[in-house]
């Protein structure tokens, strides 16, 4: 469903990204795990043309939406959910999800849609009117994932979805990760937490230094390659 | 004719450049962006003033005028010193307004919007600079010391301190030097020039209202320091001259003086927006305005 | 006596929370002081001057086409902050450049109109009415009811509008605005638009009620600068109920100064409340202001 191909991207002058090639097949959940400033983010960002893609392909559906503007991108079926729980604070928590159909001209489409992610998650109808900031941590990461649902993705991209969130809340989230990718919505989630990541992922691959380093299934995690990664030396 | 012409157009360079370094030595080099420049410039024009006004010799008008701005300007530093960017430049301006407000209504002293005629051309040593060709001399002198004197300040340790604070606060004071004081008197030594340039301005015209001290005469020297670029004196300097002269040929050109004034504004309101677009570090300039 | 000062400060908070507001609507979304809104006010003013005192057009087609005049103008100021946004240039610099547009647009009204003081004339003779005591003006009568409904409006267009919630959306999280497809650019424009158009009603109220002269934009723009400085820079709420504190103390103040410190008043709170407390007072944003 989406092919990169050789992607050098980055920011203005900063080539982060040297070149990474990258698959996600229809309906799976693809791991991306790494250090810090591996490009992970940058990597997600680079497919949401919030960076600067200098060189290569970027696939969608046999459609080639390199460098494709934002409001674009949401109608071809990405979605995309930035690092950092980041919520409309001062908007209720109905009018975030409004604020995530924005691009919708179909009022019907938006009021089903709403009412799909209240069934999904059901905390989220009782706080409907409720500002955002007066929800906890995880009770913004899901919304703001549902945010993206408003957008009926195909394709969802989700950076660090557990940041800054306690175990419990990760499960839940990630729980809620799995039950989106049921429902037949491919994912690309970035993280840090490469443990849980990689347990919910079909595949996984691993970014070290701007490029693809290896990739595999759920056996990924035993390599012995992945210490150097992390930790340094050859 | 020409000749005074000429002369008066050199002294408003004289009086300028002593404005625009000043305010060079608060924005360029120490990074105090300071709005209310315009404020000391009033508060020296004033002093100075009511002193001569009241049979006080010109050295006196003149020296308290640069220490009453001084004292002013140290004042105005305690409570901005935490300020920065645009709360800093807000409140400078909040503070020109206020002394604006007060030169307007304070009639018992400042005779508010009728202003202070008959200020006395200065005497010197027993010499009387009545003339404008001496007047000249005088404001020539001044300035140049006044150049020379802050030159000497940016180029030593206290200069390099203040880019330093300019540059990065939070290192500078790191490395042990008291940030606070330091940009407290880069703000005090500003206005002390500012306020002479005030007492120059006021014993030049003979005549002050509080028109003379309002936001329009500071986009000029604003206009000035940033061409120049932000911590040269070199440039600020060249470009005092070009600016004070550009306007000059709309006389010419058979405007009636009161289409002149508002068209020099023009031409300087034009030229800071072209400037902070296209080039915002100036012509000289080692800084950017952060 | 009470009351007349409470009628007085309530005209007068009026047109400042109609300057407040426009001002704050851009300020919320661009994130930088818009100081050139004076600058529209008075160029609208004199507009409607020209209009209607010079070439005599119909009154209601003057208004009309002044408020249109000034969106016009604040747009074409947006135009020009489009400039340096696309350098990705400071909210200083952006604050310089508003002084300089500000300067720009006076000086021009100088030389098209000259300095002296303009009346529209269009209200002939001001008749006041008694009302418990106090003396008001038809015009104030108007001025007051017409800046409430006007804010009302305003207030139910950035609840309740698709492009409001938008806007709200923006000075809320740009970044994120963006990914859900929201084109900040285009939201600017629309803050420039419609704040721009209040400053245009603002500026032709104004003009009826006083003389025209030409600094009368700065003096307006510091008034409702002020007003939203008390209310929390970036909460539309807070300006305009900043503005109404403000005509409040600024009417109460000169019972006990002279009159001529009217102004100064508005510039000392200004003053203080940059130094001490530029989050405002009345910080009607709900949640921590994220700088």
């Amino acid at each position: 469903m989406l092919k990169i191909k050789n992607l050098k991207a980055g920011y203005e002058e900063q080539e982060i990204l040297h070149g990474v090639d990258l698959e996600v097949k229809a309906g799976e959940i693809v791991a991306i795990i790494g250090p810090n400033g591996s490009g992970k983010s940058t990597f997600l960002k680079s497919i949401f043309n919030l960076c600067d893609v200098f060189s290569g392909k970027i696939i969608f559906k046999d459609k080639n939406i390199t460098r494709m503007p934002t409001h674009e991108l949401i109608y071809e079926g990405i979605s995309y959910v930035p690092q950092g729980r980041q919520v409309f604070s001062d908007l209720t928590v109905k009018e975030n999800l409004e604020m995530g159909a924005f691009i919708m001209e179909n009022h019907e489409l938006l009021r089903r849609n709403i009412r799909d992610v209240f069934e999904k998650f059901p905390f989220l109808k009782e706080k409907q009117n409720d500002y955002a900031f007066t929800l906890s941590g995880g009770q913004q990461q899901m919304l703001a994932i549902a945010r993206a649902l408003m957008q009926n993705p195909e394709l969802l991209l989700l950076d660090e979805p557990s940041l800054g969130l306690s175990p419990k809340m990760t499960k839940e989230v990630f729980d809620k990760i799995k039950a989106i990718n049921k429902e037949g919505v491919s994912i690309i989630v970035v993280e840090q937490n490469a443990k849980k990541a990689v347990e919910i992922a079909h595949r996984t691959y691993i970014f070290e230094d701007g490029k693809v380093a290896l990739s595999g299934g759920k056996e990924i995690l035993k390599n012995k390659r992945i210490k150097n990664i992390y930790f340094g030396g050859r | 004719m020409i000749e005074a012409y000429l002369i008066h157009l050199i002294i408003l360079i004289g009086i300028y450049l002593i404005l625009a370094i000043s305010l060079q030595l608060a924005m360029g080099f120490s990074g105090l962006l300071n709005l209310g420049h315009i404020a000391f410039y009033c508060i020296g024009a004033y002093v100075s003033a009511l002193l001569a006004l009241n049979g006080f010799p010109f050295w006196l008008c003149f020296l308290a005028a640069g220490i009453l701005a001084m004292i002013f300007g140290f004042l105005l530093s305690i409570p901005t010193n935490k300020l920065k960017g645009d709360y800093l430049a807000l409140a400078t301006l909040g503070f020109s307004f206020v002394v604006y407000a007060i030169a307007l209504n304070w009639a018992s002293l400042t005779r508010g919007p009728l202003g202070l005629p008959g200020i006395p051309k200065p005497v010197l040593f027993g010499i009387s600079f009545s003339d404008n060709f001496s007047f000249l001399v005088l404001t020539l002198v001044i300035a140049l010391i006044s150049f020379l004197i802050i030159k000497k300040i940016v180029s030593s340790p206290f200069g390099k301190a203040l880019e330093a604070t300019r540059d990065d606060e939070l290192a500078t004071r790191v490395l042990g030097k008291n940030t606070f004081k330091l940009k407290s008197m880069a703000l005090a030594i500003s206005a002390f020039f500012a306020g002479v340039a005030g007492s120059l301005y006021a014993h030049y015209i003979t005549f002050i209202d509080p028109s003379s001290f309002t936001l329009l005469q500071l986009i000029p020297v604003l206009c000035i320091v940033i061409i120049g670029g932000l911590a040269s004196l070199k440039g600020t300097a060249i470009a005092t001259i070009i600016l004070v002269l550009l306007p000059e040929p709309l006389r010419f050109i058979g405007f009636p003086s009161s289409i002149v004034g508002p068209a020099r504004q023009i031409i300087y309101a034009l030229i800071l927006l072209l400037i902070l677009i296209y080039r915002p570090k100036g012509f000289f300039g080692k800084v950017e305005l952060e | 006596m009470i009351t007349q000062l409470i009628v007085n400060g309530l005209i007068a908070g009026a047109i400042y929370a109609l300057v407040a507001s426009g001002f704050s609507l851009i300020y919320s979304t661009c994130k930088f002081v818009h100081f050139a809104h004076g600058a529209v006010i008075a160029f609208s003013a004199y507009f409607l001057y020209f209009l209607f005192s010079m070439l005599g057009l119909n009154f209601g087609f003057s208004v009309v086409l002044a408020i249109i005049f000034a969106s016009i103008l604040g747009y074409g100021m947006n135009l020009i902050y489009k400039q340096f946004r696309k350098r990705k240039t400071s909210s200083v610099i952006l604050l310089i450049a508003s002084f300089a547009l500000l300067i720009f647009v006076e000086s021009l009204i100088l030389i098209l109109f000259g300095a002296d003081v303009k009346t529209i004339g269009y209200i002939k003779i001001a008749r006041g009415l008694e009302v418990f005591g106090a003396i008001i003006t038809p015009l104030q009568i108007a001025i007051i009811l017409i800046s409430l409904v006007l804010l009302f409006l305003l207030f139910f267009f950035m609840k309740k509008t698709k492009i409001g919630k938008a806007m709200r959306a923006v000075s809320d999280n740009k970044d994120v605005a963006e990914v859900v497809g929201i084109s900040s650019e285009k939201i600017y424009g629309y803050s420039f638009i419609i704040g721009s158009a209040i400053a245009g009603i603002a500026a032709i109220l104004v003009g009826l009620e006083q003389n025209l002269e030409p600094m009368m934009g700065t003096n307006l723009m510091i008034k409702g600068f002020t007003g939203a400085i008390i209310g929390g820079i970036g909460s539309v709420s807070g300006a305009i109920l900043g503005s109404f504190l403000l005509g409040f103390v600024e009417n109460f103040g000169i019972w006990f100064l002279p009159s001529g410190y009217k102004d100064a008043i508005a510039f000392i709170i200004l003053f203080i409340f940059l130094l001490f407390k530029p989050k405002g007072i009345l910080g009607i944003k709900r949640s921590v202001e994220k700088e």
